[in-house]
């Protein structure tokens, strides 16, 4: 990929070299986040599991808080890191924007790290409103503040890059032709690779989710000056904003797929028609489709209830019927180079799609009446990160790694962290997803006699993560020295 | 190896659009500040809450024979086609009677439905009042001729049963010849009560609300303490209708900022406009 | 019950997408040229298939909704106030901490079995949710309980005895034990 790049008459090799660099810095970032944030979320279900039964419920909400922001937050610079990197063969992302970012990250980071375990800030991800404002005495307004100051700053940031790709991708590239247009109509035009065309489309939704999460900081600000704010509204621009966030990682990664699987593959995945549709249609779909995170708010319209399961049923036609079925079309008897990195790309495009059936299901409104905060929530979305983007994400890690290591894989070691990461993985997750069958609540650090089954599915769970652990310690130890030896 | 481009692509390339950006959120601060600032006081609960009603809501209707200028029939027979506006009256009162009901017949000119979404019926709990004096009554009020209000009587017994499963209560006080009386209108929907609204008068927009139950929707929202600076629809409880407020807004503002900052970075950006040489 | 149906189609669905998977990283043993009209034709033809897949499931779905419908009318109105860290359950409205202190530690409201009971549920500070479980711990039915807004639940209960609600919505440290009850006899 790199050769490419530097093939494309866009860089000097020197520039090349500090943007590698600086791709490397976030892909050892991501690595050192990863094990860390996984440990937190250990740490939760060995509390559910009852291991900590003498510490304070305030621990577990607040490291809740820690692991589901950290997590959101690494996936989403690792899938931006990757997609910057990838573009260099295509345009000329700016790397001083990549470096303040990259500070202001670790700044946000650090803030949160703050907030949490050091202010046992315990909202849970989505902060919903007016929650931050009522700690009942467990976080100090201290803590709200400091909170509030991490997401702003994070924000700011993330908005910045988001900005910089696109105009790196407006630098080559007008706006229809970025968005394949041109294959709409049938008129020829310049090859638009898929990366570019699926990072423009996550690029424009990001920012309208960004631009989401202002307003709701900028409420809750004038909340804390005394003035009340309609909390449906609060709780449609928070989803709004959360549903975006999370898609567009998501999208990135598969991106990132679309790029890299087909040299693995010895085949060309290139746009076309079908492909401009579908992302044109989810650049549509996904604005509407956070509505099925109130299904629940009964005050919602009923008609705003049936567009967000119409949308959330539709954006699988794109998902499946494209990105699914390309990447089982490539890979058919193709004359396949099994790495690390092509496994991972292969069975995070499974994960994503089995998340998505997950997701699909539970955005009907019929049933998400019984399965909304259950553990089958936490149960589809750990299926399409864990298992699916995070995957994707650290086979792109492992990819450049090697590529700018020159360091080889291990066939057999590669294998066992594969199997580790499955077994390992869907177990955990298997555990959710009965557990949310089985009516246990998400977010409970502590089961009631209703539903004291959950005690005994964390058990399980905890066993399945040991796996997974072990899985991700081979992954770190064999990509984190590949990474730091590209690095030296 | 070449390099692409002048000197300048090394700095971040904002620098007069990063001026603008400063500008429009600055813009966009002020508006919040003052939206915050001069936010007004909510309403206070959309209708006279009615003193039980939560005693009686649901409750089944005694489904009790009335005779009407069409004859004897039962309640049901016109709860069943229409949901039913039930009140109890005398004809000989001196009092709120007669201005309760011109109040009422207000109230539904205003909120509309009569006739489509309900039906009206007023009974006397006067054991005295003949058909004839209800008929009297109406025609004085104008209504005689209007298929969609009922006046009628019923039996004592019957007018005390129903009395007692809706919350009217009357006593006869001998030293004003007049009876002492809930004025109350009921709402019931086959044959169920779903609202009640009790007073001297029936406020126009208390009437919308009732009317809007009966359609099989209700008022969802009711107003927080103090100020409220945004929501998507605001309810007024003094005109009974829902507007628009600034909060539809910012849940347009998202989608409207990224295609405003897509645009600028495509059409606007000074570097978007050399390109395409390089393709 | 309608967790175990929706548990057998993600398993049925998603055992098909493994399969697909399976089969196409085992067919790169015998790598060969593929015919892309082929591929292209069956792409097609899983485009159709999925979406009469989607359009039967919305067609089968999307009527029946847990909103309060104009053509029903309950028999019982139940009020519930949610708040940090207890649900308050009532026969009447609850307008004040006086009436939700009383109603919290009051005896359980009794709900007639086989009659639709409409739950009108809102919160005195943040979001909750209310949500009833049965007598043999199954997820019934829910809402949300939000400041500003009344939520109308309507649930028809067949199977007497004492259901619990527990809020499934996170309010803070004391969210896992958050409760309510009530009876249906």
């Amino acid at each position: 990929m790199t050769a490419a790049a530097a093939d494309s008459g866009l860089w000097s090799e020197a520039e090349l070299a500090k943007f590698r660099r600086m791709t490397l810095i976030w892909g050892i970032t991501v690595l050192l986040l990863l094990p860390i944030l996984a440990l937190l979320g250990y740490f939760m279900r060995l509390y559910q599991s009852g291991a900590f039964s003498g510490m304070r419920a305030e621990w577990f909400y607040a490291v809740l808080t820690l692991h589901s922001l950290g997590m959101v937050g690494t996936w989403f610079v690792g899938s931006m890191a990757g997609v910057s990197y990838l573009l260099l063969k295509y345009t000329r992302p700016n790397l001083a924007v990549s470096k303040f970012v990259y500070v202001g990250t670790l700044l946000g980071v650090v803030l949160l790290i703050a907030c949490t375990l050091g202010g046992l800030f315990g909202t849970g991800w989505y902060f919903l409103y007016p929650l931050p404002l009522f700690a009942q005495g467990v976080w100090a307004p201290w803590a709200t503040f400091t909170f509030f100051a991490a997401l702003t700053i994070l924000g700011v940031c993330w908005t910045i890059w988001t900005l910089d790709l696109l105009r790196a991708v407006a630098q080559r590239y007008s706006l229809g032709a970025a968005l394949g247009w041109n294959y709409l109509v049938g008129k020829p035009g310049p090859e638009l690779p898929p990366l570019v065309l699926i990072t423009t489309v996550s690029l424009i939704v990001s920012l309208s989710g960004f631009v989401a999460a202002v307003i709701v900081i900028a409420l809750f600000a004038a909340r804390a000056l005394g003035v009340n704010v309609d909390p449906l509204l609060m709780k449609n621009l928070t989803f709004f904003f959360g549903h975006d966030l999370v898609n567009i990682t998501m999208y990135l990664g598969i991106a990132m797929v679309y790029e890299l699987l087909p040299s693995y593959a010895g085949r060309p995945w290139r746009t076309n028609r079908t492909v401009a549709i579908a992302w044109g249609a989810v650049l549509f779909l996904v604005m509407f489709a956070f509505f099925h995170h109130l299904y629940m708010d009964f005050a919602q319209p009923t008609w705003i209830q049936k567009l967000g399961q119409i949308c959330s049923y539709l954006l699988a036609m794109p998902a499946g019927v494209v990105s699914i079925f390309g990447t089982l079309a490539l890979v058919f008897a193709a004359r396949m180079k099994w790495t690390l990195s092509s496994t991972f790309f292969f069975l995070g495009i499974l994960g994503w799609g089995i998340g998505g059936i997950a997701a699909v299901i539970d955005s009907t409104v019929e049933v998400n009446f019984h399965f909304h905060n259950t553990l089958w929530v936490p149960a589809h979305f750990h299926t399409y990160y864990l298992m699916g983007v995070v995957l994707i994400i650290l086979g792109f890690i492992d990819h450049a790694g090697k590529e700018l290591s020159g360091l080889e894989e291990k066939p057999a070691l590669s294998k066992l962290t594969t199997a580790l990461l499955l077994i390992g993985g869907y177990g955990f997750l298997f555990m959710f997803y009965w557990g949310g069958v089985n009516s246990v609540p998400r977010r409970y650090a502590i089961y009631p006699q209703e539903v004291i089954q959950g005690t005994l599915y964390a058990r399980i769970a905890v066993g399945f993560i040991t796996l997974l652990l072990l899985g991700i310690l081979l992954y770190l130890w064999e990509t984190g020295r590949r990474c730091l030896k590209a690095l030296a | 190896m070449h390099k692409t481009g002048p000197q300048s692509r090394h700095r971040l390339p904002f620098r007069w659009s990063f001026r603008a950006a400063c500008v429009a959120f600055f813009a966009f601060s002020v508006f919040i500040f003052v939206r915050v600032a001069f936010a007004q006081d909510s309403f206070g609960q959309p209708s006279q809450e009615p003193p039980n009603e939560e005693r009686f809501v649901y409750k089944l209707t005694p489904d009790v024979p009335i005779t009407t200028s069409s004859g004897v029939q039962n309640l049901s027979a016109i709860w069943h086609e229409k949901p039913v506006l039930l009140t109890m009256i005398f004809s000989r009162c001196a009092r709120v009677c007669s201005p309760f009901l011109r109040s009422l017949n207000s109230a539904v000119s205003d909120a509309g439905g009569l006739g489509t979404d309900y039906r009206i019926v007023v009974l006397s709990f006067d054991p005295k009042d003949t058909l004839a004096d209800m008929q009297r009554l109406a025609s004085e009020l104008g209504l005689n001729a209007d298929p969609d209000w009922t006046f009628g009587v019923a039996s004592p017994s019957d007018i005390r049963s129903l009395a007692a499963a809706t919350g009217f209560w009357f006593q006869w006080d001998s030293s004003t010849q007049q009876f002492d009386h809930a004025s109350l209108v009921v709402a019931i929907d086959r044959g169920q009560l779903v609202r009640m609204l009790a007073g001297p008068s029936v406020p126009a927009a208390s009437l919308r609300e009732v009317v809007q139950e009966l359609r099989g929707k209700f008022v969802a929202s009711y107003a927080l303490a103090g100020k409220v600076a945004f929501r998507c629809f605001e309810y007024d409880p003094t005109s009974g209708r829902y507007s628009l407020d600034w909060g539809l807004a910012l849940m347009l503002l998202p989608g409207t900022c990224a295609i405003l900052a897509t645009a600028w970075v495509f059409f606007l950006l000074p570097a978007s406009r050399k390109k395409r040489n390089l393709i | 019950m309608i967790q175990m149906h929706a548990f057998y189609i993600f398993l049925i669905a998603a055992g098909l997408l493994i399969a697909a998977f399976l089969y196409v990283a085992l067919s790169t043993r015998n790598a060969r040229e593929i015919n892309m009209q082929s591929a292209y034709g069956l792409r097609k033809l899983l485009f159709f298939v999925v979406l009469a897949v989607l359009v039967l499931g919305i067609g089968m779905t999307l009527g029946k909704t847990p909103y309060p419908k104009a053509n029903e009318l309950p028999g019982k109105v139940v009020f519930v106030v949610g708040k940090q860290f207890s649900f308050a359950l009532s026969d009447t409205p609850i307008t004040n901490d006086q009436d939700y202190e009383a109603r919290t530690y009051g005896i359980p409201v009794q709900v007639p079995a086989g009659s639709l009971t409409e739950f009108r549920v809102m919160s005195f500070d943040v979001n909750h949710s209310f949500a009833v479980y049965s007598p043999d711990d199954h997820l019934l039915a829910q809402t949300q309980a939000m400041p500003g807004y009344v939520n109308r639940l309507r649930v028809r209960f067949d199977q007497p005895g004492r259901y619990y609600v527990l809020c499934l919505e996170l309010c803070g440290m004391g969210h896992h034990r958050m409760r309510g009850v009530f009876d249906v006899n």
